[in-house]
């Protein structure tokens, strides 16, 4: 395959290793920056299952929420160091993602119904959770305090967990640079374009559909393990709605199918996002959130194919102006 | 398990199917009409809910006469959302309809968390409040209020639908938008009046739920579930469907309340959905 097609990658990598350099290791700016690289790795997994596959999943509150409740149990209750509890979160969160997407391809649930029955999912689990008193229940669940063991993973200093999340974000831009030009993925942009000519052609629709939700629930389960070290408790709120909506909303806003184009926004509107949180935040409750819902209905009236396509226009003007 | 109870969480049952019917009708009219698919039905509910709240609270007005004033001002509303949003996307792919009305929604809860801050609301008073004995049931007076309201209202739109012209316009748009307009039907207006209309009936819902019910700027969701786990059940069999879908699913909700518990609910209506989404993706009243 074509080297140069990974090249972008670096351009993300090499800003955003130098970034705890930059802030000279503050904790409160590691801290943020390493929710925004997270939320980037999501919607980079998401373009899998939605950008690729076309399918409007907003099950990432479920799945992160498996992968935060795996690794913290693992650890509480056996002991169970969090390098292997990631991982085992993040099958545990892949095996989920089997079970409820499996009958739903099945049956054909498709569009609305399944955007639809995903989110109800994070209800479901994290209400089940909550009525589950034994595992979870109704108080927080608090993870060992800051220690600096390997062992328990509890760092005090954050930047070990921004680096295990940015090598993640990585590691999966790299894989949806692999799988859009592989076989899998022309195959999922086939469905994507029309399933029933897709299933025509002899595409298994529906076992593409679902390795491309296998390996989107894995991420996001895994993301869920590095989030529960940095909060350092799980509680069945955790199943947040909220993380499926903005991960679809970055998604569609930096463009579906765009494979730098969404990651990258999610990395521009959520540190604008944030930076207008203590700025306006401050003045009215939910004023930053306001500015965001207009900017979503504005770029999806009248910039339906996402902001990616500007960076792209940015990015060959640059190149133009370099071969000047 | 009492058969008494159970008699009781049947009859709780009935009665909020009642009020989840005329909560799910806006939606079911919109997406069955316009084939639009509105993610911020709940989060208008809501809407509806703390303005019901605010007016009665400025105007010291039972919530249960609020509705005079909200009716007709949430169908304007919806008439300014439709032309203003989802005019440009009516016919457009399915996806940016969910983005554009995330998007509304995203705008309506922070508007309110905004305007009345995150802790939950709730009316000071209200004619209907309490509760009365019949045998050895209770029935509580606001709700079997709402509920008899709602059922009224849905009469009034079934015969709207069925009797009058406006109402063979709808149906006949909703049946093929294309042959309509051949016929001299204007599908752009009944599109906006659809909406209002279905915006409207959400003012009437949501001051209804108000005489019971708390909110906050989250109640959202469970209202926006709720009504589209309703309408797969119904189908698009029309207020018939929603109707009895309603009944169907507010009775499980009921039992499973009073014999698992009480924080149980979102369990039971979303396992039905989905479970009903693989068994019957037709719904339970679809005609065809």
């Amino acid at each position: 395959m074509d080297k140069k097609k990974f090249l972008p990658t670096l351009a993300f990598l090499i800003p955003l290793a130098l970034y705890p350099i930059l802030i000279s290791f503050n904790n409160y700016f590691l801290n943020v920056g390493t929710f925004i690289v997270i939320y980037a790795t999501i919607v980079a997994a998401w373009n899998i299952i939605c950008g690729f596959a076309g399918q409007l999943d907003l099950g990432a509150g479920a799945y992160m929420g498996m992968g935060i409740f795996i690794t913290g149990i693992l650890l509480l209750w056996w002991n169970i160091t969090p390098l292997i509890g990631i991982i085992v979160g993040g099958l545990a969160t892949a095996a989920l993602g089997f079970v409820i997407g499996y009958p739903t391809f099945r049956f054909g649930v498709r569009e609305v119904w399944y955007a639809l029955s995903s989110l109800a999912l994070v209800s479901i689990l994290q209400k089940l959770f909550l009525v589950w008193e034994q595992v979870a229940g109704p108080v927080e669940r608090r993870l060992p305090y800051f220690s600096g063991e390997w062992y328990l993973m509890r760092f005090y200093n954050f930047s070990v967990y921004f680096y295990m999340s940015l090598a993640l974000l990585i590691i999966t831009l790299l894989l949806n640079v692999k799988i859009r030009y592989s076989k899998i993925g022309y195959y999922l942009l086939a469905i994507r374009e029309n399933e029933e000519a897709a299933e025509m052609l002899g595409v298994d629709v529906r076992k593409y559909k679902l390795l491309a939700l296998l390996i989107y629930s894995f991420i996001v389960g895994l993301t869920g393990g590095i989030f529960v070290l940095i909060a350092g408790y799980y509680h069945p709120s955790l199943f947040d709605p909220w993380v499926s909506i903005q991960t679809a909303i970055l998604g569609i806003v930096g463009g579906l199918g765009a494979i730098y184009g969404a990651p990258l926004t999610a990395l521009i509107i959520l540190g604008i996002q944030e930076y207008l949180r203590f700025t306006l935040g401050g003045i009215v409750q939910g004023l930053h959130l306001i500015v965001y819902a207009v900017i979503l209905i504005l770029v999806v009236l009248f910039k339906p194919e996402g902001l990616s396509e500007v960076f792209r226009s940015i990015y060959k003007k640059a190149v133009a102006l370099k071969a000047k | 398990m009492e058969p008494i109870q159970l008699v009781q969480s049947v009859i709780f049952g009935i009665i909020m199917g009642g009020i989840y019917a005329l909560v799910a009708m806006g939606l079911a009219l919109v997406f069955g009409v316009m084939n639009v698919i509105n993610f911020a039905h709940g989060d208008f509910v809501m809407l509806a809910m703390y303005i019901t709240y605010f007016l009665s609270l400025m105007l010291t007005l039972d919530p249960i006469l609020v509705p005079l004033i909200t009716i007709p001002m949430f169908f304007v509303l919806g008439i300014g959302v439709y032309m203003g949003t989802l005019h440009k996307i009516v016919r457009g792919p399915a996806l940016s309809q969910i983005a554009v009305t995330v998007g509304l929604m995203v705008l309506l809860r922070n508007v309110t968390l905004a305007l009345w801050r995150a802790e939950p609301k709730a009316i000071q008073y209200t004619a209907v409040a309490g509760y009365f004995h019949v045998g050895p049931f209770i029935f509580p007076t606001s709700r079997l209020f709402g509920a008899v309201v709602s059922i009224l209202t849905l009469v009034a739109l079934h015969l709207f639908l069925t009797r009058t012209k406006l109402g063979l316009a709808i149906r006949a748009t909703a049946e093929d938008a294309d042959a309509a307009s051949l016929f001299g039907v204007n599908v752009r207006n009944v599109y906006a009046f659809t909406f209002g209309l279905g915006t409207g009936l959400i003012a009437l819902a949501g001051a209804l739920i108000m005489t019971f019910q708390e909110v906050n700027p989250l109640s959202g969701l469970l209202y926006g579930l709720l009504s589209w786990v309703i309408v797969a059940m119904g189908g698009l069999g029309g207020v018939v469907g929603v109707f009895f879908s309603s009944i169907i699913l507010a009775i499980a909700e009921s039992i499973g309340i009073t014999f698992w518990d009480p924080r149980a609910r979102e369990i039971i209506i979303y396992l039905i959905f989905i479970i009903l989404l693989w068994v019957r993706p037709t719904g339970l009243f679809a005609k065809r």
